[in-house]
């Protein structure tokens, strides 16, 4: 028996020992390309539809496959042409003309004309998601000549102009409706496939494993990279093996304690921008605790609160304090604007003026899908604390916060907000207007008439410098009211292979990589 | 036979049954809106509303329900939330990785479980059973994420002898679907690179997913063992001049295998379970990492499929066990 169980055993480390021979040489062979970029995302995209997705996961991967009328300008965060040489805008701000460049090929070879732009975006109205609900106000879209487009909008909307240049303003190859099924509009196949004018094109997608772009034959482009793979990995210290390897470029996902020991690797930099994206804690003032309806109360906790740990300690260094509410970086930002800093007697002083009885006890709302939120909630269950004020932690899961927030089942919470377009409106109009209470942006229900009146103004006119005004002067009215605690503004951070060249970071554009620039 | 396989699937159709009534109002009891997840969080309330009443949520939760079933009888699991494709389609495209995983890990946790099982119970409490024994438990105490890290550490990061992550490499082409198994469709078509990248890629995963059901067949394999060695009839065996092996394998181990068939049935499932987290350690593109995402996003219509299918996969499993006890125990033909 003990040979034929020998015989076994031999065998089966044979096959084993043929196969390791061959898989160390494999591997050796995909890191060196030069012409191959490898990033590692964490989790598969979802749709990849423009016209459903509200998703930064999905525009990672159809950023280069499609092109929009505008672009976001290198670095900043204000539009230049893209497919669109030039437009106008008429003096009533309603009606945008946009004229396209010629020459612009989607990835089957047909033409980039107005036909295609309207049937984009009435497209994306049709389909009735997430993204029709920007693009409601369009009450019809006109091709005026082959390369000449028109919109009219129901009211003057300034931020229009940069709705285009996201991922829902992607024009899409009418040719998408050979594939519809269910008059779903193409919807169904969009869903794992490009139709776009991009650089690239979606040439394969494997489900949980990754989505490799190939070169779009039809554009004038010719870009170093010619095969990127996205690849999935949602345990990250498996990633960052590879990355210390050599065997990925770009790693998403890492833990922030992590970046300093990766940055000591040989080859590998960890690249540090700010960017856009806030920490901030909402004060439900219109249906949470009764106490958080007094001013004197929400500024003495804005008082309270150890800015500077957060940053320090549980951002590992990687942030600023948040001047709000326009973060620094985006235009309608005030570098003046009055900031709360931690002053405990401060605090007290105001809580004691504010006639609060000293047993008050709130509660604080956050979920485990955000990795730093659980420090953060200890934090300021002690910093309150300290001023007198008991607060009880609620974890739940991620959508049941949504939920909760939703309907206004909380006293405080934790949050998170990025814009989806470059304009201060993304802050100033979603955060205050007393119409958005709920999850929608107003999640401190907070209500003032004053600040009603000053923003809807602000958003209703085209001129820049008096938009400005009128925010700056909405500003000075909420930071008094501390409707929100102003925790801190994120720096993003990417680590890369040191090789790695001609990426920029633009803080619209946080994990989206501008491909055709890159090489490696 | 033909009773056990005819009971088995008029049970099937209860559990079934029963299965997705369960998840149905699980799902509806857990705050969350799948709605809003879909429209995101900035929509307008027309929006919202527009993309409710497309999705039925406005019906009453009978009718929802009732809608449900309907679609079951005609293989109609609904449509993701997240992916918005079929949640057949979605299954049946993560289904084979899982059980190549699992199948393996399963031939190779009864493989060596029985071979460590039936030495430690022979050599009940010496030095090879002591050692048989640590390894064992070890199995069954150590969590996969960590054995899981600890090998890739080794064999990927140090040693550099297997990849860490996925089915296959990048670059490797992959083999055309029959079974959807890698390994078993690269051979098909006699492409021997592509079945040694394949079981590279799976060799690690599948051994630490097997780790936690070898322990289990070892430790009842060894007992079984120990018990049948004390019987009267392997005495008699014995005392009759038989050979060892014929005594130990012929009559021992086969008269121990039932008690360890019901084990290793049951315990099928907790390789369920380990492929989970073993998919996530290992990056391997199988259900496990499907239903973990769906969770995360609230996808009932993915969460309800993934657990009706576990449910039918559960059910098939007590029928096969059931089959092989008539097979080894002529008792029970009867």
């Amino acid at each position: 028996m003990n040979k034929r169980l020998l015989i076994m055993i031999m065998s089966l480390l044979f096959v084993l020992v043929a196969c390791n021979s061959t898989a160390g040489t494999e591997d050796d062979g995909k890191s060196s390309d030069s012409n191959t970029l490898n990033v590692s995302i964490v989790e598969d995209a979802g749709t990849l539809d423009p016209g459903v997705s509200m998703d930064n996961s999905a525009w990672k991967i159809t950023y280069n496959a499609y092109e929009r009328l505008v672009q976001y300008d290198g670095e900043k965060t204000t539009v230049k042409p893209s497919l669109a040489k030039d437009w106008e805008i008429s003096d009533d701000g309603k009606t945008y003309t946009f004229f396209l460049e010629e020459g612009h090929k989607f990835a089957d070879g047909s033409e980039v004309d107005a036909e295609a732009v309207k049937f984009s975006f009435d497209r994306t109205l049709a389909i009735e998601k997430g993204p029709s609900s920007l693009y409601n106000i369009i009450n019809e879209t006109r091709v005026v000549d082959p390369y000449t487009v028109e919109f009219q909008l129901e009211n003057e909307f300034p931020p229009f102009i940069s709705t285009l240049a996201a991922n829902y303003g992607s024009i899409i190859n009418p040719k998408v409706m050979d594939h519809e099924e269910d008059a779903d509009y193409g919807q169904n196949y969009l869903a794992s496939n490009t139709m776009g004018s991009g650089p690239y094109m979606l040439e394969e997608y494997q489900k949980s494993q990754y989505y490799k772009l190939a070169l779009n034959p039809n554009h004038p482009l010719d870009p170093e990279l010619k095969t990127v793979y996205f690849q999935i990995s949602s345990d990250t210290s498996g990633a960052r093996m590879r990355l210390e390897k050599g065997e990925i470029d770009i790693l998403e996902g890492l833990p922030v304690d992590q970046f300093s020991e990766v940055e000591s690797v040989d080859g590998v930099k960890v690249l540090q921008s700010p960017s856009l994206a806030v920490e901030y804690v909402y004060m439900n003032i219109g249906k949470g605790n009764e106490v958080l309806k007094n001013k004197m109360f929400r500024q003495a906790i804005s008082y309270a609160v150890d800015y500077q740990s957060f940053i320090d300690e549980i951002m590992a260094g990687y942030g600023t304090q948040f001047r709000g509410p326009v973060p620094e970086g985006l235009w309608g930002h005030n570098p003046d604007a009055f900031m709360y800093s931690r002053d405990l007697n401060k605090a007290k002083e105001l809580l004691e003026e504010s006639g609060v009885s000293d047993d008050v006890t709130l509660d604080l709302l956050y979920s485990d899908n955000n990795s730093q939120w659980e420090e953060l909630a200890l934090l300021l269950q002690n910093n309150l604390g300290e001023i007198g004020i008991n607060v009880e932690l609620t974890k739940v899961a991620y959508a049941t916060m949504r939920e909760q927030l939703d309907v206004g089942e909380f006293d405080l919470s934790l949050g998170v907000w990025s814009p989806d377009y470059a304009d201060p409106y993304m802050f100033m109009n979603y955060w205050f207007d007393s119409d958005n209470w709920g999850l929608a942006g107003n999640r401190s229900f907070y209500e003032n008439p004053e600040v009603d009146k000053l923003i809807r103004e602000a958003a209703s006119i085209s001129d820049q410098e008096e938009r400005i005004a009128l925010y700056k002067e909405a500003q000075e009215i909420i930071v008094e009211d501390a409707a929100y605690v102003y925790l801190a503004q994120k720096d993003s951070m990417i680590p890369m292979r040191e090789d790695v060249q001609g990426y920029v970071f633009n803080p619209m554009l946080e994990g989206i990589y501008n491909l055709a620039d890159m090489s490696k | 036979m033909l009773k056990v396989i005819k009971d088995r699937m008029i049970m099937l159709v209860f559990v079934v049954f029963g299965v997705s009534l369960i998840t149905f109002l699980i799902s509806n009891v857990i705050p969350g809106d799948p709605a809003r997840m879909i429209v995101g969080q900035r929509a307008s309330q027309e929006t919202y509303q527009s993309i409710r009443e497309q999705l039925g949520l406005n019906d009453p939760l009978i009718i929802q329900y009732f809608n449900y079933v309907k679609g079951l009888f005609t293989g109609d699991l609904g449509t993701s939330i997240r992916t918005q494709q079929p949640v057949l389609e979605d299954i049946l495209s993560y289904l084979p990785a899982t059980l190549e995983l699992i199948i393996i890990a399963f031939m190779i946790a009864i493989f060596f479980g029985m071979i460590i099982g039936v030495f430690t119970g022979i050599y009940n409490n010496t030095m090879i059973d002591y050692i048989g024994r640590i390894f064992s438990i070890s199995g069954v105490s150590t969590p996969i994420f960590l054995s899981g890290l600890i090998v890739i550490i080794i064999f990927y990061g140090q040693l550099d002898w297997l990849p860490s992550s996925g089915r296959l490499d990048l670059t490797m082409a992959r083999p055309p679907t029959v079974t959807g198994f890698y390994t078993v469709d690269s051979l098909m078509v006699g492409n021997l690179e592509t079945f040694r990248n394949a079981v590279s890629h799976i060799f690690l995963p599948a051994l630490i997913l097997s780790y936690v059901l070898l322990s289990t067949v070892t430790r009842q394999v060894r007992s079984s063992m120990i018990d049948v060695l004390n019987k009267e009839y392997i005495r008699t065996a014995n005392a009759n001049g038989l050979s060892k092996w014929t005594v130990n394998v012929r009559y021992a181990l086969r008269n121990s295998l039932i008690p360890t068939i019901t084990v290793i049935g049951v315990s099928f499932g907790s390789l369920l379970g380990g492929a989970v987290v073993t998919e996530i350690v290992f990056n391997w593109p199988g259900m496990g990492k499907y239903v973990v995402d769906s969770i995360g996003s609230l996808d009932f219509p993915a969460i309800m499929g993934f657990t009706i299918v576990i449910a039918i996969g559960y059910v098939l499993i007590n029928l096969i066990v059931d089959l092989l006890y008539i097979f080894l125990d002529p008792q029970i033909r009867e």
